[in-house]
């Protein structure tokens, strides 16, 4: 496995870097133990955020201009009618604004940006597919009705197991990813790249990633094992399980 | 087409290859058991949990920069790096690369309709009262 870099300073210190991200040491007293945070900005977005939290229009004025046109670009590759594009654009942005003081600020203002809008075109679209088959929630004696196929206990391992820690579980897996695509990407590994993207982003099987990419299935089952090596060894390093990941334990069948 | 989490985790995030898309849609339609699945990803996310694939489909850890979109469009990156952002836009299909792509080509502006125009200043103005004040 490749190695991570050390961390050797408690306090901010920039340690790696790469056109992807960078990485900064961060003591957090309240965990106990120092683990690495993802920085995946530039200065110069930190600035405009600190800016737009003291009230300053300008940079308000410059933070929508700097992303409507990428944004309103996306929603139309989702969206035909261009009028409600412009609509949930605006409305990203408001989401945006009225929780600016919260704004998490090792996260990249346009992924932040991105997510926001996702969520409001599958809104607007949920709502016009659920316009069109009328649904009754509820039944004859006026129950709610629950689907016979939800699981009742879902989510009890999640619930127990905390926000914080789960912040931390995302961010440690953010993280590692992180490192292992800038590593394959300065080692120049792209066809490692490549295949660990498909089976991930694209969630490709091993054959179909294979045959996208033009080699063996046992090439792309290796990729596979070292990806969640990879992974699970960050995982290790910052203290953490990757039980938690139920991916890890799964293998896929046509290998 | 065996339907996995990870699978259904995709087509949340509308990052499944066209043809899987189109067969996931129809498969979801018409399975109550699909369905509940769904359902149930989206309420685990809502709790904060994310697999590997959502969050490096969230986080757009392997989206190149926009400088480098910008080189890519001028050919002025080496051809295994032009080769993987090529691939990552059409192969992936990542739709927010291709926004930005699309962003950055000046001719496709949309302050260019006076009308768009009109409301983006207009949005500006009455958005200012949500700024936190100055203190």
């Amino acid at each position: 496995m490749l190695n991570s870099p050390k961390c050797n300073s408690p306090w901010g210190l920039v340690h790696y870097s790469s056109s992807l991200a960078k990485t900064i040491c961060i003591f957090d007293q309240a965990a106990g133990y120092v683990f690495r945070k993802m920085i995946m900005v530039s200065l110069d977005e930190n600035l405009l955020i600190e800016k737009i939290q003291e009230g300053d229009q300008l940079a308000w004025s410059e933070l929508v201009l700097r992303y409507e046109g990428r944004l309103t670009n996306y929603a139309k590759g989702k969206i035909k009618d261009h009028a409600s594009c412009q609509d949930l654009v605006q409305e990203t942005f408001l989401g945006f604004l009225s929780k600016i003081n919260n704004f998490d600020a090792s996260r990249s203002i346009q992924s932040y940006l991105f997510g926001i809008l996702s969520n409001k075109i599958a809104d607007l679209l949920r709502s016009r597919e659920k316009s069109r088959t009328v649904e009754n929630p509820v039944d004859s004696s006026g129950n709610y009705k629950v689907s016979p196929f939800i699981d009742p206990a879902m989510g009890a391992s999640t619930w127990y197991r905390g926000d914080e820690k789960r912040k931390l579980e995302n961010l440690a897996l953010t993280q590692g990813l992180a490192l292992l695509i800038s590593e394959l990407t300065q080692k120049k590994e792209y066809i490692k790249l490549k295949t660990i993207e498909l089976l991930f982003v694209n969630a490709l099987s091993n054959k179909e990633a294979a045959n996208i990419l033009g080699i063996s299935n046992r090439t792309v089952a290796t990729y596979r094992y070292f990806a969640n090596n990879f992974i699970i060894d960050n995982l290790k390093e910052l203290d953490l399980s990757p039980d938690v990941f139920p991916e890890f334990s799964e293998q896929d069948s046509d290998s | 087409m065996i339907i996995s989490k990870a699978i259904l985790d995709a087509f949340i995030d509308d990052h499944l290859l066209e043809q899987d898309n189109i067969r996931v849609e129809k498969a979801v339609r018409e399975s109550p058991e699909l369905q509940a699945r769904l359902s149930n990803i989206i309420a685990s996310r809502d709790m904060g949990d994310h697999s590997i694939g959502a969050i490096w489909r969230r986080e757009h850890l392997s989206c190149p920069s926009r400088e480098e979109l910008l080189s890519y469009q001028d050919e002025a990156l080496d051809h295994q790096r032009i080769d993987y952002i090529k691939f990552h836009l059409e192969t992936v299909g990542c739709k927010a690369c291709k926004a930005n792509l699309s962003d950055l080509n000046p001719s496709n502006s949309f302050e260019v309709d006076p009308a768009i125009r009109e409301k983006h200043l207009q949005f500006l103005e009455n958005s200012k009262v949500l700024l936190p004040k100055k203190s």
